[in-house]
């Protein structure tokens, strides 16, 4: 059984279609990087897999969780799902071990020292165990971003999703946050990342799926589709973003 | 102490930093009540003296005389239904606000509805009408063969009450907007319901970014507080006139008033201009 099933998902704001019968899987362990040029809906694709975009047809299960069950606890789903965004997030309001604990707490209600211990370990991982007690805005860009990875990676998620996560970053800050990202994949993470970091789909991808105009052009194996993508406007965006 | 308290404001939601402001401003008048009197007493005659100074004629007995009467009679009751109708008004301006941005029609149509009708209203008929109004509304609720005894008081203070959560529900509705759709999405994405989401993540930061408004909206009703002299209630202002219509000393007594409600208000909105920076988030 696939970790992530998206059947024939379909999603339209009035008569214009932001999603047309979207239908791929993601199996447990792998890596599934989205790309394909703006507007192409694969923001609002990874959004739906844990509820925060609705759509109108079709299914999205998700480790035998169907979305479009009205008994389905969200919240509870959502807990299990890790995400990270493009613009980080993280509240602002709150130190950043506090960030990491606040929804395992409320959540997950483990007790304090409990949520302390794995927001440490977490952060030790990403390299900020120095920053704990410093609220977000005094970090940098990529800080931030490895901070929200730490932050989702706390609830012991059963699979990760990235939606551009390193789009609002300076580009010497991308790195950083891609080298977690990598470990992450090498560790068997189950992962869907909507990316434009061809060096990282090339890295670490199992399957790339390439979008244009709300549909899922292109489902291949990693080398398949950067050896010789069958459709041409794969071809086209590709030798677009390749000729730098 | 200082950097204790801030520490800790940073730990708690403004909430309950606001919380222990008001207890601040309720406890510490107890302990410190006898010492703070003598220093009012002293800062009440370097006013006199002043005044005395400035106007010919200027007859500084009636203050010296009554000054006592009008801060714990007059301003003791003004500074109550200040901070009573503050915090009701806060809560209920909060649910307003919530209703409003609910998405569900009837609810943002009643909060709507709400503040529309009270924002239209001078405040004045606002008093009068539930002045006379409520005793028979009361009774009709209960039940009871007669109007309700409700008394100047608790009068005032509901029709504060439900004015100022009109203004405040606009203030908190600006509030919670200002915060980027993207935290909420972040609080859902990370299992938390509406209702932590709202309360964890959105009006933490709502608060902070609308205490300086919060407060000036509270200085604001400082002065309005003054209006319940149409219910003939002795508020400061209302001290004051006593007075002045007993001893024949308009001049004296109104003027002195209007240095008292400057000073206050005045200082107060330094405390605005500090509070701002201590609780702005870094964005």
């Amino acid at each position: 059984m696939p970790m992530i099933e998206i059947k024939n998902v379909s999603k339209a704001y009035g008569a214009f279609k932001v999603l047309t019968n979207c239908t791929t899987n993601v199996e447990k362990g792998d890596v599934v990087v989205v790309c394909g040029p703006s507007g192409s809906g694969k923001s609002t694709l990874i959004k739906t897999v844990n509820g925060l975009e609705p759509f109108q047809a079709g299914d999205i299960v998700v480790d035998g969780i169907s979305l479009s069950d009205a008994r389905t606890n969200l919240p509870k789903l959502r807990s299990r799902v890790g995400m990270v965004f493009q613009n980080f997030e993280l509240f602002p309001h709150l130190s950043i071990l506090d960030n990491l604990c606040l929804a395992q707490e409320k959540v997950l209600n483990r007790n304090r020292s409990e949520a302390e211990i794995k927001g440490k370990a977490l952060l030790d991982r990403v390299g900020l165990i120095a920053q704990a007690e410093k609220f977000p805005g005094q970090l940098s860009g990529g800080q931030q971003q490895r901070v929200a990875i730490a932050r989702a990676l706390a609830m012991d998620p059963i699979c990760m999703l990235f939606d551009e996560p390193t789009s609002a970053l300076d580009p010497e800050m991308v790195n950083e946050v891609l080298d977690v990202m990598v470990a992450l994949a090498k560790e068997g993470m189950t992962m869907m990342v909507v990316t434009h970091e061809m060096g990282f789909a090339r890295k670490v991808a199992d399957r790339v799926i390439f979008m244009d105009r709300g549909e899922i052009v292109e489902d291949a194996k990693q080398t398949e589709f950067f050896g010789q993508p069958r459709s041409e406007r794969a071809q086209q965006f590709l030798s677009k973003i390749l000729q730098h | 102490m200082g950097s204790v308290l801030s520490t800790i404001g940073r730990y708690l939601p403004a909430p309950t930093t606001i919380f222990l402001l008001l207890l601040t401003i309720v406890v510490a008048p107890l302990v410190l009540g006898p010492m703070l009197f003598t220093l009012l007493g002293q800062v009440v005659s370097v006013i006199v003296a002043i005044l005395t100074f400035l106007i010919p004629n200027f007859d500084g007995d009636v203050i010296n005389r009554s000054w006592q009467y009008l801060f714990l009679e007059g301003l003791r009751f003004t500074l109550m239904l200040t901070v009573y109708a503050t915090v009701l008004g806060v809560i209920l301006g909060t649910i307003l606000a919530l209703m409003r941005l609910s998405g569900i029609k009837a609810l943002d149509w009643f909060a709507t509805g709400y503040t529309t009708l009270f924002r239209s209203l001078p405040l004045v008929l606002v008093i009068f009408w539930f002045y006379f109004l409520l005793p028979y509304i009361g009774g009709w609720v209960w039940g009871l063969e007669r109007p309700m005894q409700v008394g100047a008081f608790n009068s005032a203070l509901i029709t504060f009450t439900l004015f100022e959560a009109a203004y405040f529900a606009e203030i908190m509705r600006a509030g919670i907007q200002s915060i980027p759709k993207g935290q909420a999405a972040a609080g859902y994405a990370l299992g938390l319901n509406y209702w932590q989401v709202m309360g964890l993540v959105v009006l933490p930061q709502a608060f902070r970014n609308m205490l300086p408004v919060l407060l000036t909206q509270t200085i604001i009703l400082f002065q309005d507080t003054s209006l319940v002299y149409v219910l003939s209630l002795t508020d400061f202002l209302g001290a004051a006139s006593k007075i002045a219509q007993r001893d024949g000393r308009l001049v004296e007594m109104y003027l002195f008033a209007a240095v008292i409600y400057f000073l206050i208000s005045f200082s107060l909105s330094l405390l605005v201009k500090r509070l701002q920076d201590r609780v702005a988030i870094v964005r």
